[in-house]
């Protein structure tokens, strides 16, 4: 709601162009025999304002689908958009600007910068920018994640719960068109994760954040607004509104 | 990013302080040597500025020469007669002659009294003490022909007091002399080491040759006389060739050629420190290179969430920064101490120094920062532009920054500038241009470091594979290690082949040096003793020796020979004079054209070849001469001899020199005997020359290893300037291997876990260490021989007509190498071993 209206003139005529598409997109590693066919022409697209899970096996390419798409990795041939930019035409520069200011990533090993502390790692995306701190939205991000008593530790003296909290915060804090999330819960306990994707699932619902999430937990998946399914590189069926049990389903079909 | 920057730099406290050490000792270096000779610099201009405070004028002979080379001007001295003609000027309150020369005293020990090269001066004692540059401390003023003062640095070095005897050696026979006072220097003990025997006037001017003659005449001007008034009428009354100059002038004359020397000495100096500093900034770039490598993903992960490339960059950058600016303030605190460390080491050799109170210029503070800032950022600029290439994606995965690059890039680009770096080496040799050597070379060991790892892995291979024989397991590791990454291998050793470079080196040059010195020995001298003054660098001795060692039996031939300087072709030389009297039985001419003796004894000039060839001058040729007691004249060349540096450019008969130069003091005797060189030859002719307590006598054999010596002395200075870039190499090599440990903490506690005993683990460690020295010591010996022999081979013509290769010294340094790896090794080694295992397989 805050972050969609960019284009409001326009979406009267014309819906808005999704949060980001794939179009074609092939990714090769190797030479030869051994060539690799990580993503092997994947047209897909998430939209604005959803949350979309990424299921497949291991070796099914979803993370270098997601690398490729968020401009960390070159696709192989094929195109990508954030919003309705090519991130193949921007050089470096353009890509640090992207980064900085329509995209924000959440890992499944945190990455927060252990010499900072948390309310410094939150920040940094602001900091490395140069741009003031929206303190009124940094409070209400820290308040909702309840990191306010941790904010001045460093993240050897959190828990990996925390840690991944304080990582969201630090995604959400530009307020960024797109949030790339691979296996966030991957290294929490159960608990941890309920609270993660619950979060998650907020701030598509009640911020309007678009957010992609790599995962291969079923149970995780089934917070999302839509699954779509990839093996081989390719993409091999979507799910709208899933459960836990339908995402499991589909995943038996495909393996099966 | 600021933030970072500084949060990651406090959090590795310990990888700031090893990488600091190195710029630390290189800031010490410089601002020491600043620091020292500004403070001697001060100390000197007001000790001069002190004596000639007084004195408003001095009368003196106008410099004799055009170039005054690097001795101060060589004066003529004055007519007595002018002295009361200035008195008689109006306005001028006193005015007095001065005459000074050599004068030595011996010990009660019967030793000739020198300190560390310093001049033993003989002078002429003023008692009017507005205007003497001596103040007496204790007792009177000399007033007859057996009385002396001394200075009060000697008498107390010496247990002298007044009313004792003592001996003093001068240019005629010695004489005994009553001492009747003590005096200081203005306000110091003495000058710089200097002794002072003062003698009352008429005495002076007899001991020195100056019967009837002064050296300069000191006036006081009546109180409320106007100067330049004054000092245009002396100007009037003065003889053509004599001049008048304020007191001003005299101290600032003074003071500007102790500088003189000063800057040289502090140059030297110089050289070293910025030694330390390239081989610290060897060290700097490759700890750097590791700290990027190790961070690589932090770096990515910035560079996710918004990082520029710049930012990244500037952030090695500052990195590099913060360290220079700490290093280089604890440098220079740590430079005032070392100043008065080396003020400590010169007095240690003799040097006595006057004292003053330390000054710490503004210049110095801004050198030390300016330089130890600098090198530390310039080291950095490498890994931080290879810090920008790490990709944003690596952040993800366990991406290992690029270890594979283009060696053929590297081979292009080192051999690129290596070949630059000879280029230049060659052409300063040549030219010579010591400037354009020094960067030729450092070009050479940027070219050396650039191409280092294409070789690194097949060295360390071998190098390590008696390692592996002998050690087992730990050495196989240790060895694997060192091959993993050459680029790292190459790095870490660089400093230490630039340290093993430089001391090669001068190994070989110095070899070169002390062989030729020995070969011009025997190419031009034929005597059985040779009789020198005992004082390093002390002018010479008594005129008498050579007349008294013509009575020691058996003594078949005795030849003096002078050392002096005049202008040969408008252009300042050095000359030698020899008696052409039984010429060949004490030296020898090997003459390429013309006669010897005969020429000599003619008064004609004999030059070597090289000048003859340069100055295109065959024999019969006529060349314009000066002398600064006879003045402008002409001499024919009678001879061409062969170049010879013990010889010099220059020869000329003694009777010739004795009528051109004023009381000249020999600088040898050379006699040769019937019955050849012995032990019980020297003792006779020491025991006739016991008088001169100053005397040396060698036989050839003795004076050849005097000669040798005195180069190794030097060689043993420079190895000890040398030690500290070995010291900051060694240091690179802790910091190295500290953060191999800590990268591999998770290889070495699955080691550990599978069984390795911590001796294993130590052992390992101690490997890789031994290997990274050898490889650096090998590559380093190798181009500092070559260097060596290019020094060596291109100063031929300047009298190194010997190579000479001292491969004993070579091996040495090699095993020497290995064994300061072993050390480097040691609490690295001790870490690793130390690593708690569960943690270790723990960390990720």
């Amino acid at each position: 709601m805050v972050v969609t209206n960019q284009t409001s003139s326009e979406a009267q005529a014309a819906p808005a162009p999704p949060a980001a598409r794939a179009v074609d997109l092939v990714k090769t590693y190797g030479m030869g025999d051994a060539v690799v066919h990580a993503l092997d022409g994947i047209n897909v697209e998430f939209e604005r304002g959803r949350f979309t899970a990424v299921m497949g096996p291991s070796g099914s390419g979803k993370s270098t689908l997601m690398h490729c798409m968020a401009g960390l990795d070159t696709p192989t041939s094929g195109h990508t958009f954030i919003g309705d930019e090519e991130i193949g035409l921007l050089d470096d520069a353009g890509l640090t600007q992207m980064r900085r200011d329509r995209i924000g990533f959440v890992f499944q090993s945190f990455n927060l910068v252990p010499t900072l502390t948390a309310g410094e790692n939150i920040t940094l995306p602001a900091d490395l920018a140069g741009a003031k701190i929206d303190r009124e939205w940094f409070e209400f991000l820290v308040g909702q994640l309840a990191i306010g008593d941790r904010l001045s530790h460093r993240p050897s003296e959190m828990s990996g719960g925390q840690q991944q909290r304080v990582a969201c915060a630090r995604a959400l804090i530009r307020r960024p068109d797109l949030i790339f999330a691979d296996e966030p819960t991957g290294n929490l306990d159960s608990n941890s994760s309920t609270e993660m994707l619950t979060f998650l699932r907020r701030s598509v619902t009640e911020f309007g954040q678009s957010i992609v999430m790599v995962t291969h937990d079923a149970r995780g998946a089934a917070f999302a607004d839509r699954v779509v399914f990839l093996a081989d590189g390719q993409v091999v069926g979507e799910v709208y509104s899933p459960s836990a049990e339908t995402v499991l389903d589909q995943m038996k079909r495909l393996s099966g | 990013m600021w933030k970072v920057t500084v949060k990651g730099l406090l959090a590795h406290k310990l990888r700031l302080v090893l990488t600091a050490l190195a710029i630390v000792l290189g800031v010490t270096f410089v601002s020491g040597t600043l620091v020292l000779t500004d403070t001697l610099h001060n100390t000197f201009t007001t000790l001069f500025g002190h004596i000639y405070q007084n004195i408003d004028f001095e009368i003196r002979g106008k410099a004799a020469f055009a170039d005054n080379g690097t001795g101060g001007a060589v004066r003529k001295p004055i007519p007595q007669s002018i002295l009361a003609n200035v008195r008689a000027v109006p306005g001028v309150a006193y005015a007095e002659g001065t005459a000074g020369g050599y004068a030595q005293f011996v010990s009660s020990t019967s030793k000739a009294i020198s300190t560390g090269g310093a001049p033993t001066i003989g002078l002429s004692f003023d008692p009017n003490p507005q205007l003497s540059a001596l103040q007496l401390a204790a007792g009177t003023a000399p007033k007859t022909p057996n009385q002396v003062v001394m200075d009060e640095g000697t008498a107390r070095k010496y247990h002298f007091e007044v009313g004792q005897h003592v001996r003093i050696l001068l240019a005629g026979p010695p004489q005994t002399f009553t001492i009747v006072g003590i005096v200081r220097f203005g306000t110091a003990d003495n000058l710089a080491g200097a002794t002072l025997a003062a003698f009352d006037l008429p005495t002076a001017q007899h001991l020195f040759g100056l019967t009837g003659r002064y050296n300069a005449i000191d006036v006081l001007a009546r109180p409320g006389t106007a100067k330049a008034g004054l000092e245009h009428a002396i100007a009037k009354i003065l003889p053509p060739g004599v001049e008048v100059v304020t007191g001003q002038t005299v101290a600032n004359e003074q003071s500007s050629a102790i500088n003189q020397a000063l800057s040289f000495f502090s140059t030297a100096l110089l050289v070293f420190a910025f030694i330390s500093l390239f081989v610290g900034g060897f060290t700097i770039f490759n700890t750097f290179s590791i700290i990027v490598g190790q961070r690589t993903r932090e770096l990515a992960l910035l560079r996710v969430v918004g990082a520029s490339r710049r930012q990244v960059f500037r952030s090695v950058l500052v990195e590099a920064s913060i360290v220079g600016l700490v290093a280089s303030l604890v440098g220079l605190g740590l430079g005032v101490l070392a100043a008065m460390g080396l003020e400590a080491l010169l007095k240690g050799f003799g040097i006595t120094l006057p004292s003053g109170p330390l000054v710490f210029e503004t210049r110095t503070v801004v050198a030390a920062i300016a330089v130890g800032v600098g090198v530390t950022v310039v080291s950095a600029i490498s890994p931080a532009r290879r810090a920008v290439q790490i990709p944003p994606v690596a952040a993800l995965g366990d991406h290992r920054g690029d270890q594979r690059e283009s060696m053929r890039r590297r081979i292009y680009a080192g051999s690129i500038v290596a070949l630059l770096g000879i280029a230049v080496l060659a052409l300063g040799l040549t030219k010579p241009a010591i400037q354009l050597v020094g960067l030729g070379a450092v070009a050479v060991f940027i070219g050396a470091g650039m191409l280092a790892p294409v070789v690194a892995r097949p060295m360390a291979s071998v190098l390590g594979r008696p390692l592996a024989g002998i050690l087992g397991i730990s050495g196989k590791l240790g060895r694997e290690n060192s091959m993993r990454s050459p680029r790292r291998t190459a790095q870490t050793s660089s400093a230490l082949m630039v340290g093993l470079a430089l001391v090669s080196t001068i190994a070989v040059f110095g070899a070169s040096v002390s062989k030729s010195a020995t070969s011009s020995v025997d190419n031009a001298v034929n005597a059985d003793y040779i009789i020198t003054n005992s004082g390093a660098g002390a002018a010479g001795f008594s005129g008498s020796v050579a007349a008294a060692a013509a009575h020691v039996p058996g003594v078949t031939a005795v030849s003096t020979v002078y050392n002096g300087t005049f202008e040969f072709r408008h252009s300042l030389k050095a000359l030698t004079a020899v008696s052409p009297d039984h010429l060949s039985e004490t030296v020898i001419l090997r003459m390429d054209s013309g006669s010897g003796a005969p020429a000599l004894a003619a008064g004609e000039l004999l030059v070597d070849t090289t000048t003859a060839n340069t100055d295109h001058l065959s024999v019969g040729s006529v060349v314009p001469v000066k002398f600064a007691e006879t003045g402008s004249s002409t001499m024919r060349i009678g001879g061409i001899f062969k170049a010879n540096a013990l010889r010099g450019s220059f020869v000329a008969g003694d009777s010739f020199f004795l009528s051109n130069f004023n009381n000249p003091l020999p600088v040898a005797v050379l006699l040769r005997t019937d019955s050849g060189a012995s032990k019980a030859g020297t003792a006779a002719v020491g025991g006739r020359l016991s008088a001169y307590a100053n005397l040396k006598i060698q036989t050839r054999a003795e004076f050849e290893n005097t000669q040798q010596m005195q180069v190794n002395q030097l060689l043993g200075l420079i190895y000890a300037l040398l030690a500290l870039a070995i010291l900051i190499a060694l240091i690179g090599i802790v910091n190295t291997l500290m953060l191999s440990v800590f990268e591999r903490t998770h290889e070495i506690g699955l080691l550990r876990a599978i069984g390795m005993r911590r001796r294993q683990v130590r052992a390992m460690i101690r490997s890789e260490a031994v290997i990274l020295s050898l490889f650096g010591a090998i590559v380093g010996v190798l181009i500092g021989t070559a260097l060596g022999v290019a020094f060596a081979s291109s100063l031929k013509q300047q009298g190194i007509t010997d190579l000479v290769v001292p491969f004993a010294s070579l091996v040495t340094f090699l095993a020497i190498a290995a064994l300061l790896g072993l050390g480097a090794a040691s609490w690295p080694a001790r870490r690793a071993a130390k690593l708690d295992v569960l943690a270790a397989i723990a960390a990720e």
